[in-house]
């Protein structure tokens, strides 16, 4: 295999559902192999990343901030945010699960928020060095994502089966929603920008549609 | 089952290429970015048949036996995957709710039988007009099929019941381990770019070499 020139500059384009390869002429036009509608690159995808980061940042306060369960045992309840989650395990000598929770529900969000931040930051002001890295940071984005999601899960099974009257009992708080939304909006984010553009900025012709 | 000199186009840096015969076992690497763009499977289609029809058979214990159940002071309650999400609904947390249900049983289900309806399709060469349409929606659900989390959520929320009541684990959650590695197997299965050469030519009506 030799490296040409990317399928823009040679006036071809690439299914994104299907890798069709097709002419230029084709954009906006149905895929002959799949139907999808055909772009060069993902449409308005830095707006849209953009949209979706601003508000996954703004609902990750109410995630942190508010009780994401409670937890009633003997007539008392104890309200847990994410945080306090992780340190009630670790008060109960439960370290490895602590770490694993704390690594998917608040390391991960974070990192993800952080570096969806950058990645943004790179293409808009054409940071031209290492585009190779950035591309493995968007990889490792898009596979981290799901893994946030243990909290929530945990969560559903929690509420399933402590149900016994006030002899135990779990209740979801609020943070749960506005948890979940941060997952699922981080990975539509994710989702929405176009790694592409990264090495756009790396050609010396600067098309950009 | 090998690809011969198809022009393709990395689809995270848009550099143009020509795929040469990948043997099975190898992979095709992006010589810009670093991207794995094809890495063939070995009897890709019969693989998928035989995994999706063994998942059609689990799903049903899956989703209905009891996962776990848990014993305190005499009060026994059991817990499904079902049972989970109807918890949360009826604390008024729908959203949550339909996330869990859609990323726990209802994207599982639909990525088993949609991977049933194509392998069928294509093993017997039988051409139908959603296939591209089925292919599009199995390859955008594969990301949001959640069920190695849940385990993870499965395992914390054990570690946390613990302590304080009797654990029993029950029928169903061997049924969804089992569903769990029938899933990820099928997502590792699928050729894309094998089921889309086969689509493509069934609908022109080619026979396949």
């Amino acid at each position: 295999m030799t490296p040409s020139p990317s399928a823009l500059s040679q006036g071809l384009l690439h299914c994104h559902e299907c890798g069709y390869v097709a002419s230029i002429s084709l954009v906006n036009k149905p895929c002959p192999v799949c139907q999808s509608h055909l772009h060069t690159r993902i449409p308005h995808s830095l707006q849209r990343t953009t949209a979706y980061l601003l508000s996954s940042y703004i609902l990750y306060i109410p995630a942190n901030i508010f009780p994401i369960m409670n937890v009633t045992q003997m007539g008392v309840t104890e309200e847990h945010t994410i945080l306090g989650g992780i340190l009630s395990l670790i008060e109960s000598d439960m370290l490895p699960i602590a770490l694993l929770v704390m690594v998917a529900s608040i390391l991960v969000p974070l990192l993800k928020l952080i570096g969806i931040t950058l990645l943004l930051l790179n293409v808009q002001l054409r940071w031209q060095r290492n585009a190779r890295l950035w591309t493995k940071l968007y990889r490792a984005i898009c596979f981290v994502g799901r893994w946030s999601m243990l909290d929530i899960f945990m969560i559903s099974i929690l509420v399933a089966l402590v149900d016994l009257g006030s002899v135990s009992k779990v209740i979801a708080g609020p943070a749960a929603t506005a948890f979940a939304a941060v997952v699922v909006l981080t990975m539509i984010a994710a989702k929405s920008f176009d790694p592409r553009l990264i090495w756009d900025n790396q050609s010396p012709r600067k098309s950009r549609p | 089952m090998t690809v011969t000199n198809a022009l393709i186009a990395c689809p995270e840096c848009d550099t143009l290429l020509a795929l040469k015969n990948v043997a099975i076992r190898h992979q095709a690497l992006c010589p810009r970015c670093g991207v794995v763009l094809y890495q063939p499977r070995n009897k890709s289609i019969i693989y998928t048949l035989s995994l999706s029809m063994t998942g059609l058979i689990l799903l049903f214990p899956a989703n209905f036996l009891p996962l776990l159940s848990i014993k305190l002071l005499g009060n026994s309650q059991e817990g499904t995957l079902w049972s989970g999400v109807i918890g949360l609904f009826q604390e008024g947390l729908w959203s949550v709710a339909v996330l869990v249900l859609l990323s726990s049983i209802v994207f599982p289900t639909i990525i088993i039988v949609l991977s049933f309806l194509i392998s069928v399709h294509l093993y017997w060469r039988r051409s139908h007009q959603h296939l591209a349409v089925w292919m599009r929606c199995l390859q955008h659900l594969e990301e949001w099929a959640m069920l190695e989390v849940y385990m993870l959520g499965i395992i914390v929320a054990c570690v946390k019941l613990a302590d304080t009541t009797e654990l029993k684990f029950g029928l169903g959650l061997y049924a969804f381990v089992s569903l769990l590695v029938i899933n990820a197997l099928l997502t590792q299965n699928v050729d894309n770019h094998l089921f889309w050469q086969h689509i493509t030519k069934l609908r022109t009506h080619d026979p396949i070499s």
